[in-house]
């Protein structure tokens, strides 16, 4: 019925000359032109596709690459073997990408002395060329908090300190990065387990199965975790070219980071690069589970703190401080809190 | 049912041919301008910075000799070799007339003969009046600071430096007089590497207009009379 109805309208529409279904020398152009507008329109939407590039889209080995864990020895060599040569495609230089595996007997502590530190920063540059971090934008693990000294109070702290010296007579600071916590908030969020707690304390991340959700940032009390918000940045001739799949090979866009206790030379015996670089020597590093370790010593025999302690994370990176009678650098006419108030 | 159906198909055909062909210019207009990128797209955070060279130097800030040595006009000497002819005489308050260059800015330690020996002038002095070599200056420096020499034979005090595993290589413990000026033994005061120029890196002052510092009971002391007000919610 409504097949006939509409028929018999068309039947008589079209003599009387008003645009119907068929085809007329004006409907043609007019709908014409709006379609291929409209393809000009999406083929533009769809132009930033232009800009990718070969690194950007994943290869079909790279998409079935499967989890650190899941994977064996062999399956790693030949990931291992691929992330080399697509950093020195990209970079031009040689590197050697290895899986160094924990040590066995040791659990990794790292203790700062905050009454020595006199905030100069040069952990914090010296971590981002071992790292292999993000130059632009910038990505740095370490933030340097300079704090009124009688306090230990972070809202009033301050990384963006800018003095012609260091240190200045009334703060003290405190570097703050990866805690590498017992408990870590980090990894209990993870919904895909991108991120686990090594044998040896340090929580590391598989960088090709982070999604980017971004909920361990959100979960760390410390604020040690890093995005890649763009395409990280490094210079050529900047590259550190021993690195570790867990640790320190140059990252991607939209995949977290975080320190690792540099584990690309501390598996191997040596030291982190914050530690080696630091003038005063108020960082201190080794294996806990070893008796004769500085860091046993100082957790034995120091004033040792943990940074908010309340939340329950049970961190492996210690706060210590030295008895007032060897701190010469400090004046002894202490103000009184009586005097004032 | 005919009805409503012919009006719903004729509206849809009762465009005019003049919005289609504006319809299709938009879109064009829009498609070309999306092709010619006129605003190319700005990263929103700051190119990379430059890292100092100095900033990443491991080197220790002072590099002694550890000998006892003076070196004039590209000629090194044994300290002996003037202090042989010239034996001082003992100490006391009458101007020096050579090594002027040295200020002794050590607190309370302002005589030279509390360290140097002032029999064998290649060694140090101990208690005793014994030799201590110029080599092992943390002996001397234990006469006075116990406890830092206690956290120094431990480790815990100054720079350790190498392996952290005895196994794979040598720690190196470093002496005192890397860091510290025996003559004027503060730690030096240095430039701080730039500061972090992050997008994620907060506020450029710290925030004490929701926690102003007067609420910290710790630091009442610091703040001036007036700010310490019975109540502070108010001012904001």
């Amino acid at each position: 019925m409504t097949d006939s109805g509409e028929k018999s309208r068309d039947d008589h529409a079209a003599p009387a000359g008003v645009p119907g279904p068929e085809l007329t020398r004006r409907g043609f152009f007019s709908k014409g032109s709006a379609a291929v507008a409209g393809g000009a329109a999406l083929a533009a939407a769809l132009s930033p596709l232009r800009d990718l590039t070969g690194d950007n889209v994943p290869s079909v080995e790279e998409f079935l690459q499967k989890h650190y864990k899941a994977m064996t020895p062999e399956e790693i060599q030949v990931v291992l073997k691929r992330i080399e040569r697509k950093v020195e495609q990209r970079y031009e230089v040689d590197v050697s990408v290895q899986d160094v595996k924990p040590l066995d007997g040791v659990e990794f502590v790292y203790a700062l002395n905050v009454s020595r530190c006199i905030g100069c920063r040069k952990c914090v540059h010296a971590c981002v060329e071992e790292n292999n971090h993000s130059r632009a934008p910038e990505i740095q693990y370490i933030r340097v908090l300079k704090m009124e000294k009688g306090s230990i109070n972070v809202e009033t702290s301050d990384h963006h300190y800018d003095p012609p010296l260091v240190p200045e007579h009334d703060s003290y600071y405190m570097p703050v990065q990866c805690h590498q916590c017992a408990k870590p908030p980090c990894v209990k969020v993870c919904p895909v387990e991108a991120t686990w707690q090594e044998p040896d304390g340090v929580t590391v991340i598989d960088y090709d199965w982070c999604i980017g959700c971004r909920y361990c940032e959100a979960a760390c009390p410390y604020w040690a975790r890093r995005f890649n918000f763009a395409d990280p940045e490094i210079p050529s001739g900047e590259l550190n070219p021993d690195m570790t799949y867990l640790s320190n090979r140059p990252r991607s866009k939209g995949v977290m980071e975080k320190c690792t206790f540099c584990l690309q030379r501390t598996r191997q015996g040596r030291m982190p690069a914050c530690v080696e670089v630091c003038p005063t020597g108020s960082r201190k590093f080794g294996n806990v589970l070893d008796p004769e370790s500085e860091v046993a010593y100082i957790l034995k025999h120091k004033r040792v703190f943990v940074f908010k302690e309340d939340v329950g994370t049970f961190p492996r990176f210690f706060y210590y401080f030295d008895e007032r009678g060897s701190r010469y650098h400090e004046p002894l006419d202490v103000v009184d809190p009586g005097d004032s108030a | 049912m005919v009805k409503p159906a012919s009006d719903s198909s004729t509206a849809s055909a009762q465009v005019s041919p003049a919005g289609i062909w504006a319809i299709a210019i938009v879109f064009a207009a829009l498609a070309g301008l999306l092709f010619a990128n006129p605003w190319p797209y700005q990263r929103p955070y700051a190119g990379a910075g430059l890292v100092p060279e100095w900033a990443t130097d491991t080197a220790t800030v002072r590099s002694p000799k550890l000998k006892p040595e003076v070196t004039v006009a590209g000629y090194t000497y044994p300290c002996s070799a003037c202090h042989k002819l010239f034996p001082s005489p003992s100490e006391t308050d009458r101007a020096l007339t050579q090594h002027g260059e040295i200020s002794l800015e050590h607190g309370i330690n302002n005589r030279c003969f509390n360290c140097h020996s002032r029999t064998s002038r290649d060694a140090f002095a101990d208690h005793r009046g014994a030799a201590i070599p110029y080599d092992q200056p943390q002996l001397l420096c234990a006469k006075c600071h116990g406890l830092v020499f206690r956290d120094w034979t431990h480790g815990v005090h100054g720079r350790t430096n190498g392996y952290w595993d005895a196994s794979r290589g040598p720690l190196d413990r470093q002496k005192c007089i890397r860091c510290h000026d025996p003559h004027a033994p503060a730690f030096a005061a240095m430039r701080p590497a730039p500061g972090p120029n992050t997008l994620r890196m907060g506020d450029t002052q710290p925030d004490t207009t929701h926690h102003p510092a007067v609420e910290n009971p710790l630091l009442i002391h610091k703040q001036p009379a007036e700010s310490v007000d019975p109540k502070p919610g108010e001012g904001h």
